[in-house]
């Protein structure tokens, strides 16, 4: 679990784009594990999250994610 | 036989409960409400009160006006929120387009959906409406609820938000609009822990999973749908929250083919309830109908004139698959022919009633979207049994996530998935062998696609050999 953590915030840390799709993160993740099932990759980002240092950021229709810090990630103020 | 609910019930009373005074609840008079203006200037919204149907812009007044009345300390976000509201819409209309920003990372801890954050692109202008966020409450589908509950929603929605409410939305939820970003957490803290409420789906989520009344009212349900639905919600709670979709997923049951939640129109996946054995037929009550004792359409058309009923003009000249006739006054049914259209179940439900053999069919694929066109749900499993605790069901689900999943690109519904990659691979890929109840429309447009191997003798054959069988 440390080590497909580690794998995501090193890819929402160096990414050119600051939200991404799951299936972005997935696909980074399969690129350093080519074996990791979808639902650990989950599962790590559910942790993230939980964790505070991922964010979703929600249209409404669709949810990407986020690193906490980098772009936009907080409410903007009224 | 009396309800006895399968787990331990709360009991909301309102009295307990409420924030709210009556006196601060009934407020105005008619007289005040007549001659109430709200700050802003809205003529186009104004117009819309004058049609023959009941007007949201009639309700956000009231609401508005009950604000005004309201003591400053008696609600936690600003008192001019519903006029600001109205006021912005028209500017809307004005400027023939949105003032609306949506989207943002408004949230409850853990959850990733349930909310949408709402802003407006004019906050100088429009203060109180600067934070304007939704909340879907996934108040389980179909259920009986009393007005001590839905008291206590409103309340709780008018102290900590705007008071407006849709109730009517397509997504099956109780959709609170309007609050700002401070009130969620408060307001979750108090739907879960204090009304026993979960919030709903939205992103790329499972989204709120909604049924018809099933068998708590309606003799035609082939199988428990507020069952099923709710046992799908607590089953997939991580989907529901969580979201790790391609893009949103809507999970919708009918009871049965007359589709009263729309499932088919409305759904990624859609069940509807069926039978496989034949229609029921009680002629005694068939004979009642032919002779007038009984109205035919549960006397929905009472009161009219429509002449004495004419089974043949009514019935059997309307079945789409003529599988219908009478010997005397012996109604018979070719029930390998019935295509499920409940129509004459619908005219004559005290001499006809679904079979017993009951189950569902599952269609994939349906999806309303507001820019492109409509989809229909395409059948893909003609009958499965729809028994506690469902394991065929979440079995089938998890298959089509699977494969969704992962074939299907970001923002890409499973309808469109199916028409990219077709649906002869689809079904392979699911593991399902294409059937002849699997027709685009029925009776027509067969989609199977045969492969050499299904066909007996492959696609050779000798045509010197044919022609001397077939010489003219």
């Amino acid at each position: 679990m440390d080590e497909l953590k580690k794998i995501i915030v090193e890819f929402a840390e160096t990414n050119m784009k600051t939200k991404f799709y799951f299936k972005d993160i997935e696909k980074a993740v399969r690129k350093v594990n080519s074996d990791v099932k979808m639902r650990d990759v989950k599962k790590a980002c559910t942790a993230l999250i939980n964790e505070g240092t991922l964010i979703y950021f929600s249209t409404g229709s669709s949810t990407m994610y986020g690193l906490k810090g980098r772009g936009m990630t907080e409410d903007p103020e009224p | 036989m009396p309800f006895e609910p399968k787990e331990p019930q709360k009991e909301i009373k309102y009295e307990e409960t409420r924030i709210y005074t009556d006196a601060e609840l009934n407020s105005y008079t008619d007289e005040e409400l007549n001659n109430f203006k709200i700050k802003h200037a809205i003529p186009d919204l104004e117009e819309l009160e004058n049609g023959p149907w009941p007007s949201f812009v009639a309700d956000a007044k009231q609401e508005a006006l009950h604000r005004r009345k309201l003591a400053g300390n008696r609600m936690l976000i600003e008192r001019d929120v519903v006029e600001d509201m109205l006021g912005q819409l028209q500017d809307s209309f004005d400027d023939g387009e949105t003032h609306w920003k949506h989207g943002g990372i408004v949230g409850v801890f853990g959850y990733g959906g349930g909310i949408i954050g709402r802003y407006s692109d004019q906050p100088e202008k429009y203060p109180s409406i600067a934070h304007f966020h939704t909340i879907r409450v996934n108040q389980p589908a179909s259920k009986f609820y009393n007005t001590d509950f839905l008291r206590t929603i409103c309340d709780l929605w008018e102290y900590r938000g705007s008071g407006l409410m849709n109730l009517h939305g397509s997504t099956g939820d109780l959709v609170l609009l309007g609050t700002t970003t401070e009130q969620l957490e408060p307001i979750f803290f108090e739907l879960t822990h204090v009304l026993g409420q979960d919030i709903g789906g939205s992103g790329s989520n499972l989204r709120t999973p909604s049924c018809c009344i099933g068998k708590a009212r309606c003799e035609f349900a082939c199988y428990d749908t507020q069952d099923l639905c709710y046992e799908l919600t607590k089953y997939y709670q991580d989907e529901l929250h969580r979201p790790a979709f391609p893009y949103k997923f809507k999970i919708k049951f009918d009871g049965c083919p007359n589709g009263c939640v729309a499932s088919i129109a409305r759904s990624d996946m859609s069940f509807i309830g069926t039978w496989r054995d034949n229609i029921r037929i009680d002629q005694k009550a068939v004979k009642a109908y032919l002779s007038g004792e009984v109205e035919p359409n549960g006397s929905a058309h009472q009161g009219r004139d429509w002449g004495k009923f004419d089974i043949q003009k009514e019935v059997l000249g309307l079945c789409p698959t003529k599988c219908m006739y009478l010997e005397g006054n012996e109604l018979k049914i070719d029930n390998q022919e019935c295509t499920r259209c409940m129509h004459c179940i619908n005219v004559m439900p005290m001499a006809l009633k679904p079979g017993i053999d009951n189950g569902v069919s599952i269609l994939l694929g349906a999806k309303a979207p507001i820019l492109a066109g409509a989809q229909m749900a395409t059948l893909i499993v003609p009958f499965m049994k729809a028994e506690p605790p469902y394991d065929s069901i979440k079995d089938f689900i998890e298959k089509v996530w699977e494969f969704w999943i992962e074939e299907g690109k970001n923002r890409e519904r499973l309808g469109e998935l199916m028409q990219r990659i077709g649906l002869p691979k689809f079904l392979a890929t699911i593991g399902l062998r294409p059937v002849p109840q699997m027709v685009k429309n029925p009776r027509e447009n067969p989609y199977i696609l045969w492969q050499e191997k299904d066909v007996p003798g492959g696609w050779s054959r000798d045509i010197d050999a044919y022609r001397s069988r077939h010489k003219s």
